[in-house]
């Protein structure tokens, strides 16, 4: 089953995420995504726009290559991949 | 290369990878550095430190009391000062045979455009998403690498962009008019964070200026200060992107 890790700043909006294994089907990346919004309501909202695509300061890899297809989220994340979710940083 | 800078390098010097050609190569380059905040001052002292031999520095803030917790090139003296000028002076004493050009006004399009298109190579220490969409945009189009980096929190990323090797660019990551600006003064910054991934830009520039840039394309590295961990994330081109799609690389003899 897929890995799900994400930047730290993620777990202040969502701690429930924070210090836990989180592991799901493997699937598209859209798939995923909705699983961990069943963990953490309000999940999906962060990281998709109202069309279903990645916000623009919103990035994902799986097994450290960056996502493909940033609107329908079509990427395939298989059983022994880690998802990584990941933001823009703008600080300096 | 006179006995003063065979004898102030020779611990660089030593190294393979660098040796007197490398080192002369340091010498005569010119590099940009956008921001002396966070990122900036370790950046920019470890590059007069290594002898690269000009450095164009620019930021139009002015020095206060809040930022000495992590801007290491600025001095409790120098509150209220420009930054560019308070930051020359600290190069000068680290390094007075380290020319620094101190621009303390904001560049426009223009003027931005001529300083990338002069540099060896161009580090992107700024601190809002504006100005690095307008550095990366201005890098691609004069082929000047980029060096970028961003840090707030407990978090830092950095990212090398070569655009002579058809590489991608900072817009294949994040498309353009990014929402949700963070700064670090609503979001607060762990001081040595900074100190981390503007010590790693200056890294990534040396390797540029010495050619050695075999492991920096196409790559972006993630680093959590909390868990003590990087990641490095492979970044292919956006073939659509509107800034390097289509770009081709370009090799000596081409």
């Amino acid at each position: 089953m897929p890995t799900v890790a994400m930047t730290p700043h993620l777990y202040h909006f969502f701690p429930v995420l924070e210090n836990r294994k989180i592991t799901l089907a493997a699937g598209s990346v859209v798939e995923l995504l909705a699983a961990i919004n069943e963990i953490a309501p309000g999940f999906t909202d962060y990281v998709l726009d109202d069309r279903g695509a990645l916000r623009r300061h919103v990035n994902l890899s799986i097994n450290n290559t960056m996502v493909v297809d940033r609107k329908k989220l079509t990427d395939h994340v298989p059983d022994d991949a880690t998802l990584y979710i990941f933001q823009a940083l703008s600080g300096g | 290369m006179d006995q003063h800078d065979a004898n102030r390098y020779s611990r660089q010097i030593r190294l393979p990878s660098v040796g007197e050609h490398g080192q002369q190569s340091l010498l005569d380059a010119r590099c940009l550095i956008i921001g002396m905040g966070g990122l900036g001052s370790p950046a920019a002292m470890y590059l007069a430190a290594a002898g690269v031999g000009q450095l164009v520095i620019s930021d139009f803030d002015r020095v206060e009391d809040s930022n000495l917790q992590r801007q290491i090139a600025h001095r409790s003296v120098d509150i209220g000062e420009p930054k560019a000028i308070s930051a020359k002076r600290t190069l000068e004493a680290l390094n007075p045979r380290c020319r620094i050009t101190a621009i303390d006004w904001q560049l426009d399009d223009e003027e931005l455009a001529d300083q990338v298109a002069k540099a060896d190579v161009v580090l992107d220490c700024s601190d809002n998403f504006a100005t690095r969409f307008a550095l990366n945009r201005q890098a691609f189009q004069s082929g000047t690498p980029l060096v970028s980096g961003a840090a707030i929190r407990t978090e830092g990323q950095i990212a090398t962009f070569l655009p002579q090797d058809g590489g991608p660019c900072y817009q294949c990551i994040y498309p353009g008019d990014l929402e949700g600006e963070e700064s670090c003064a609503l979001e607060g910054v762990l001081a040595p964070v900074v100190g981390v991934m503007g010590s790693m830009q200056a890294l990534q520039a040396l390797l540029v200026l010495l050619g050695r840039t075999a492991g920096l394309a196409g790559r972006l590295l993630l680093f959590d200060a909390l868990a003590m961990e990087w990641q490095s994330v492979r970044v292919p081109r956006d073939e659509a992107c509107p800034v390097c799609a289509g770009r081709k690389a370009v090799h000596d003899g081409d």
